[in-house]
């Protein structure tokens, strides 16, 4: 009898630990299977569209997103937000386009080197004046905006020379996947690998789910917020190498100026919570296919301009209602 | 019995009340019963079933089998608001009160929204929320201003306005209300709590109480009644006059209490202090405040709110500024000080927000553990998970953390376990230099205090100078190597225990 009893206490506890872990996995697996499953919808409507290099335009549309996406990653989990991400693309973008010429080689380093100091910039203002980034980085959106028009004398910028430098990166590749896609993918195992990792990686986790308890364990926040931000520069620094290498020129109101929502939708359709906290790079890339997907799936199969911004919303909520751990908040934001 | 009432229908009876969750019983057939005007005191460790008890009493679970009978009528409340309906009210352990609303609004929470005592077409009627309110606070003895805003009061205001929101439950119903306090000392000053005892003998006399507390002397001094609980089952009912403190630790615990009385060796070798501090200046919180702890000795800092002891404590782990005056570690004096500096320093700190401060809720309990002395857990900048398992291991195998489980969020453990976990973050350290315990027994029930307790003696043993911001008098004179009782932001009197043996009457005279 006792035994009995013990033995379907047991069964019943095995039972609860495979729950929890499957619950787990499909968080970890949601944002691919979202993705393989509206491919597959579209490979069957339209037979012809995988042939005909679909999944390198998909790949080459998810790059810049993904980067994007990656740094407003890491500024989701400190508890923060960036909102001058984009505009930093796209002035990192058209630095790069005047660059090329004069400095060659060299000319990516420095405007990554540059971008980087601007995403600090949001950060140290954010940690020593104590304005909430929200409010901050809409704030510096419009300067960084005003920067672009004003660097670019509001004109489309083309590279003049040593543009095979860049746009080497989106014209060649491995097995139909351009290099930008693959360096997305390279920065999102690297910024999974930091935050899993490293004490700093696991600091910044823990100003997310709790930024008091983190000041009294020792964590130095302030620097932290800054690294954060620094890497979103760093990574939205990169999205506007993505675009020079694809298309050879930027403008300020041009490619990269409206990656703004698809960033925060790919970082949040990958399981990255909002409130801080809860991020997974490698899902962020899988949101981001997922975010970069809608739009030429939707067109792919034929349905009408006005509705696609329709699905693009019900996926979105969707892949998020389905991903989303609402385990560790009862409430979730 | 010679009651003086006539009716003596109970207030309420528990018949076999069980409930499990998942495979975990924590309800085993809970049976007892309150009458009209008696105070009941409900005592048990974390994890003995009153949490669990209390939540089916105010509607939040639903029992498995059992009945339940509120002032002779059978109930199965679904929610929160049908108990409230039939007259339960509660106290919580954490403060629940709207801090940005008004008292008076406050305790209308409770009266019902959609009632028309306090609206209309579901609309305020302010008239008719600040006289009863004000009607409530009078039933108390509390002279609060109905129009005062809660997040402007001190905390036993507050807890006062929780007490009136409480017994405002029947302000519709006929029948004894019957008030339940979650811990709610647990939180309190000493002088505060002879407030809070007050008002319970008040509530004594037109309802009755359930009172939850891990203080054992609280319980003898207030209830007419003990119920005891252990394991999900109720171990003991027994009339105050018939049972001693220690038969009640027995009961709860399952074994006798352990003497803490401290027979530490003490490192008395060590000539320079392992921190000092000279004329220490806060403005509005402390003054001149001068006192050194050797390496291996505990300071108990006794005092009443307002004392200045809790910012003085944050004050030393660099988590408010100083003003002026000087810090020395080992003899070097200490600038900028700030807390990476003071952790980097050798110097933890116990906060009693131990939700908010003192852990991450959302990490595993061992990641809690490693997270800032990681050891061997991390090479430089980098971290080992492995090797953060085997550490999180062998401190839960050593505190009898439970559930044994340190893959499982601190979040989710109960406060005493919780507790273990946070003494054992700075306990990781190497060198742990000084050690600064603000409330470290807030909240816990007695077998974990023990647990806590004896980690501090060893941390004293191992060579760490300790800072303890009792909860009690008692608390501090049998930990202590020395007192030092603070009043208005200033250090009043020191007491070397070795030498003086102060009464806590000595020490209570100089803290008011």
């Amino acid at each position: 009898m006792n035994f009995s009893l013990a033995s379907t206490d047991e069964q019943r506890e095995n039972l609860s630990t495979l729950k929890r872990k499957l619950g787990r996995s499909w968080q970890s697996v949601g944002a691919l299977v979202v993705f393989v499953a509206m491919l597959a919808l579209v490979a069957i409507s339209t037979p012809t569209f995988i042939g005909n290099g679909g999944i390198t335009i998909i790949a080459s549309a998810t790059a810049p997103i993904v980067m994007v996406a990656l740094g407003q990653a890491l500024v989701l989990n400190i508890g923060s937000i960036d909102l001058s991400n984009a505009s930093i693309t796209v002035l990192g973008a058209l630095l790069l386009a005047m660059t090329l010429g004069p400095l060659g080689g060299l000319a990516p380093l420095v405007v990554i080197i540059a971008v980087t100091l601007f995403g600090a910039v949001n950060g140290l203002l954010i940690a020593f004046t104590q304005v909430p980034s929200f409010a901050l980085t809409l704030g510096t959106f419009g300067i960084f905006q005003s920067a672009a028009l004003v660097v670019s004398g509001a004109t489309t910028i083309y590279v003049s020379q040593n543009g095979g430098l860049i746009s080497v990166l989106f014209q060649s590749g491995i097995a139909g996947l351009p290099f930008t896609y693959l360096l997305g993918v390279l920065l999102a195992v690297l910024a999974w690998l930091f935050l899993r990792f490293t004490r700093a990686g696991m600091a910044m986790t823990a100003i997310g789910k709790n930024e008091s308890g983190a000041i009294f364990s020792g964590v130095k926040t302030r620097w932290l917020k800054v690294l954060a931000f620094a890497m979103s520069g760093f990574m939205s620094g990169m999205a506007g190498i993505a675009i020079i290498a694809q298309a050879g020129s930027a403008s300020p109101m041009g490619l990269g100026s409206d990656l703004l929502l698809p960033g925060i939708a790919a970082a949040i359709v990958g399981g990255t919570s909002i409130s801080g906290g809860v991020t997974n790079p490698i899902n962020v890339v899988f949101g981001s296919m997922t975010v970069a997907l809608v739009p030429i799936a939707t067109a792919a199969i034929g349905v009408e301009s006005q509705a696609q911004s329709l699905v693009y919303g019900i996926v979105i909520i969707v892949t998020v209602a389905l991903t989303l751990s609402r385990s560790s908040n009862s409430i979730v934001k | 019995m010679t009651d003086k009432k006539v009716d003596t229908t109970p207030v309420l009876v528990l018949d076999k009340l069980e409930k499990s969750f998942g495979s975990n019983k924590a309800l085993k057939g809970v049976s007892f019963t309150i009458n009209p005007n008696e105070v009941i005191g409900l005592i048990g460790e974390n994890g003995a079933g009153k949490s669990t008890l209390l939540k089916i009493l105010t509607g939040i679970y639903q029992t498995d089998a059992g009945t339940i009978e509120v002032n002779g009528k059978k109930v199965k409340f679904r929610n929160p608001r049908e108990s409230v309906a039939s007259g339960i009210g509660v106290v919580h352990q954490e403060q629940s009160l709207f801090t940005n609303l008004t008292v008076a609004e406050n305790i209308a929470m409770n009266s019902g929204s959609g009632s028309s005592a306090t609206s209309k077409f579901g609309f305020y009627s302010w008239g008719s929320i600040f006289k009863s309110a004000t009607k409530t606070l009078a039933t108390i003895g509390s002279k609060l201003d109905p129009r005062a805003i809660v997040g402007d009061l001190p905390f036993v205001d507050r807890q006062m306005v929780e007490i009136a929101r409480a017994i405002s439950v029947n302000a519709g119903t006929s029948g004894y209300p019957l008030v339940i306090l979650d811990e709610p000392t647990s939180v309190l000053e000493r002088n505060e709590t002879e407030v809070l005892e007050r008002e319970i003998r008040k509530i004594k006399e037109f309802g009755s109480v359930i009172f939850v507390s891990h203080r054992l002397d609280e319980i003898m001094r207030n209830c007419d009644r003990i119920i005891v609980m252990r394991d999900g089952e109720l171990v003991a009912d027994r009339s105050v006059n018939d049972v001693t403190e220690d038969e009640l630790f027995k009961l709860m615990v399952g074994h006798e209490a352990h003497s803490l009385t401290h027979a530490r060796k003490g490192l008395d070798g060590a000539e320079v202090p392992a921190i000092e501090i000279k004329d220490l200046n806060r403005k509005g919180k402390f003054s001149n405040v001068n006192f050194s702890v050797r390496a291996g000795r505990l300071t108990a800092i006794v005092g009443a709110t307002g004392s200045g002891r809790e910012d003085l404590a944050r004050a030393l782990f660099g988590a408010e500024k100083i003003d002026s005056g000087s810090l020395m570690l080992s003899g070097k004096p200490v600038k900028n000080w700030r807390i990476p500096k003071a952790v980097k320093a050798g110097i933890g700190y116990v906060p009693s927000e131990r939700k908010v401060e003192g852990m991450i809720g959302g990490f595993t309990a061992a990641e809690n553990v490693t997270f800032t002395h990681p050891g061997k857990a991390a090479v430089g900048p980098f971290l080992i998970p492995g090797a953060r398992k085997k550490i999180a291991q062998s401190w839960f195998d050593t505190l009898d953390v439970r559930p044994n489980d340190i893959s499982q969020e601190l979040g989710r453990f109960s406060g005493g376990n919780q507790q273990k976990v946070v003494m054992a973050k700075w306990l990781n350290s190497p060198e742990l230099r000084v050690l600064i315990l603000d409330h470290p027994l807030r909240g816990l029930d007695p077998g974990a205090a023990q647990t806590v307790n004896e980690q501090i003696k060893l941390a004293c043993e191992k060579g760490a100078a300790v800072i303890l911001l009792a909860d009690t008098l008692e608390e501090a004179l049998e930990m202590g190597d020395e007192v030092l009782v603070m009043r208005d932001g200033e250090v009043t009197s020191a007491f070397d225990l070795a030498k003086d043996n102060p009464s806590t009457l000595d020490l209570l005279e100089r803290m008011v």
